[in-house]
């Protein structure tokens, strides 16, 4: 037992050297924590992506060749949503959220489309060895208060200052937009994800990757974790559609859409007669309504409707009230 | 200059902020003391080299006993860069540098698209700054600044080089200041915005807009097209018609979001940022927050304690801007020459 710590120090000490140190020495450490840095921060640079939500924007690290991203489930906010995810050239690639732990802030995400020259996505390694300690230096990226080419992901350092159980805490600086954002160890692995910017400039939280790792299979299974304060789950009845209708012979007749609602964007449009929802047919405005209460935000639509006197069929989600 | 006040306009796409932590990490079992963290004491004497530069070749700007900017030394015998626009309302400039007192600095002049002030203290024998010999550092590479201050003693704070180098457009576009309506007459000036170039430029309400920039404008559409292309604190021709005679002046660019601050989310928890912080023709980014706006003007060194640029901007908690060592040698050169004559 004595034995095997002592080979994690020495492994942990050789990984690097300035940990082990309360505080930096000499210009040599100084020098150390520079070129461990610059060594670092491409790779974690070109894995940092923006997640491109309607409503704002998030960060997130790309943690396999095919595209899965680690974020904050306060970013993706949900499961099984269609989010965008933008790399850091600027490229928007289509992403499925999948689950999400709200207890903890952890979610993962999955890119759909594959990069336009085809190759591998670019990631990052997670330290699964969980070696992490107080003190240790690290580096912070994100996309600080949204997506800026010309800018890129911003890099900070600080130091892990605060470890608890499902929470770290580092005092390098963090803002609006680098939520979901990937925290790194001196070797460029993952150690955490950006959750919480502290009242104090010097006291913003993660999520350790340890969490991630407990809750790695559920969140694959687009499991909704836990009834926290990070994400909601939708509820029934609470979908939003955004049309007024009118009883009308085979079916309803929509008579108003409303501006920005999932009807408008799925292209419903005044006077489209609706004759059957999911399968059902429409034959009263309750119908319409006895449905959407047993769906919630994110529910997939489908519409058979007649426009013009031609049939067609229209495929939406509902939206968030 | 600019105060914070109503808006017009907010330019940067929203982005989602992050919950604040009300109690932070209550339930945490380990903390680190605050003497170890990057900002700490223990921490900060790894960077006594390049503290002793700051010390000899910085200073501190103070309107009476307030601290409201910090300064670069640019030659020994008291000419000193500073944020412009910090310092250029300010009645009595007194200056520290060192641990010696300076009264009534002059504002020799001015450059507005860089915001930079060149100031003149009665001195000799100052330590200038030493500048290196380019800005073209890697993300992760060490910088230094003056984080705080006491009357005798400057203490460092150290971060990191943590974006690609480039322009910072103005927020907003650049605008003269004016609010406008279409009549019969032209183009009226219905509203003339405070601290605004216009204003500077003694423009009236009633007064008709009748070119800008040499072209005829009727509509305030054609306006954006024209001057929404130049750069912050470049000037403008416009011709003005005041009682009844034709006058042309010059007015100065300034950013809407500048000019016209609604602060966002991110405002909100960023603390203090600059009032200016848009419109660069080039900037270098790090992460030190150090204690806001007042701690601009002051030299950014490299570990071997040369200026590789010299901070011009705190735009967030995690953002500060600072003018590139290239253009700030051409900056002090070209002002300094200028000044002797």
């Amino acid at each position: 037992m004595l034995f095997s710590i002592c080979i994690c120090l020495m492994q942990y000490a050789a990984a690097f050297p300035v940990n082990a140190k309360k505080a930096p020495e000499s210009p040599a450490d100084i020098k150390a924590i520079q070129d461990a840095l610059i060594a670092a921060i491409p790779k974690s640079q070109a894995a940092t992506v923006n997640i491109d939500l309607s409503e704002g924007s998030g960060s997130g690290v790309i943690v396999s060749a095919d595209g899965l991203v680690m974020t904050a489930a306060h970013v993706s906010s949900g499961v099984g949503k269609d989010v965008n995810v933008v790399m850091p050239d600027g490229t928007k690639l289509k992403a499925k959220t999948l689950g999400l732990d709200s207890d903890t802030d952890a979610a993962l995400l999955q890119i759909t489309e594959k990069l336009p020259d085809g190759k591998p996505f670019p990631f990052v390694e997670i330290n699964k060895t969980d070696d992490t300690n107080l003190g240790d230096w690290v580096f912070s990226l994100g996309h600080s208060g949204g997506f800026d080419k010309d800018r890129g992901a911003v890099s900070r350092i600080g130091r892990l200052v605060g470890v608890a159980n499902t929470t770290i805490q580092t005092d390098g600086p963090l803002i609006g937009g680098d939520s979901g954002g990937p925290l790194f160890d001196m070797a460029g692995r993952l150690i955490g994800i950006h959750s919480r910017v502290g009242e104090n400039i010097n006291g913003n939280c993660h999520v350790p990757i340890k969490v991630f790792i407990d809750q790695w299979d559920r969140m694959m299974k687009s499991e909704f974790i836990g009834e926290g304060p990070f994400a909601k789950k939708p509820e029934k009845g609470k979908g939003f559609l955004g049309i007024a209708t009118r009883l009308a012979e085979g079916g309803i007749e929509v008579t108003k859409v409303g501006k920005n609602s999932p009807a408008e964007k799925a292209g419903i449009k005044e006077g489209d007669l609706l004759r059957t929802l999911n399968g059902e047919k429409l034959d009263s405005r309750e119908k319409l309504q006895s449905i959407l209460a047993e769906l919630a935000a994110e529910d997939k639509l489908t519409f058979e409707i007649t426009r013009d006197e031609k049939e067609e069929t229209l495929n939406l989600k509902l939206g968030e009230r | 200059m600019k105060k914070k006040k109503r808006s017009t306009s907010s330019s940067a796409s929203a982005s989602l902020a992050l919950a604040i932590a009300l109690t932070v990490t209550a339930s945490a079992k380990q903390s680190l003391e605050t003497n170890f963290r990057t900002t700490g004491a223990a921490v900060t004497a790894a960077f006594e080299p390049q503290r002793q530069v700051i010390q000899a070749s910085s200073a501190v700007i103070y309107d009476g006993l307030k601290e409201i900017a910090y300064g670069t030394i640019i030659t020994a015998d008291g000419y000193i860069f500073t944020k412009a626009s910090e310092v250029e309302d300010i009645k009595k400039i007194d200056i520290r540098v060192d641990k010696e007192s300076y009264k009534d600095a002059k504002v020799v002049m001015t450059d507005p698209r860089w915001d930079v002030a060149l100031l003149k203290i009665d001195a000799i024998g100052l330590t200038p700054i030493v500048f290196a010999p380019d800005s073209e550092l890697a993300r992760g590479t060490w910088v230094i600044v003056n984080g705080v201050t006491s009357r005798t003693n400057r203490r460092v704070m150290a971060g990191i080089i943590s974006a690609d180098a480039r322009e910072i457009p103005p927020e907003g576009g650049t605008v003269l200041g004016v609010t406008l309506k279409e009549t019969k007459k032209g183009l009226s000036i219905e509203e003339v915005s405070k601290d605004s170039g216009a204003e500077k430029a003694g423009m009236k309400k009633g007064e008709i807009l009748i070119t800008i920039a040499g072209k005829p404008v009727k509509e305030i559409a054609a306006l954006g097209s024209i001057i929404g292309e130049m750069k912050v604190g470049t000037s403008v021709k416009v011709t003005i018609l005041r009682d009844g005679k034709e006058l042309e002046l010059d007015v100065e660019l300034f950013a809407r979001g500048d000019l016209f601050r609604e602060p966002s989310r991110n405002d909100q928890m960023s603390g203090d940022f600059s009032n200016r912080r848009s419109g660069f023709p080039r900037i270098i980014q790090h992460d030190i927050y150090a204690a806001g706006s007042r701690t601009m003007g002051g030299p950014v060194l490299d570990l071997e304690g040369r200026a590789v640029g010299m901070n011009i901007a705190r735009a967030n908690r995690a953002e500060t801007f600072a003018i590139p060592v290239e253009e700030l040698r051409e900056l002090a050169e070209g002002m300094v020459k200028q000044a002797r004559k």
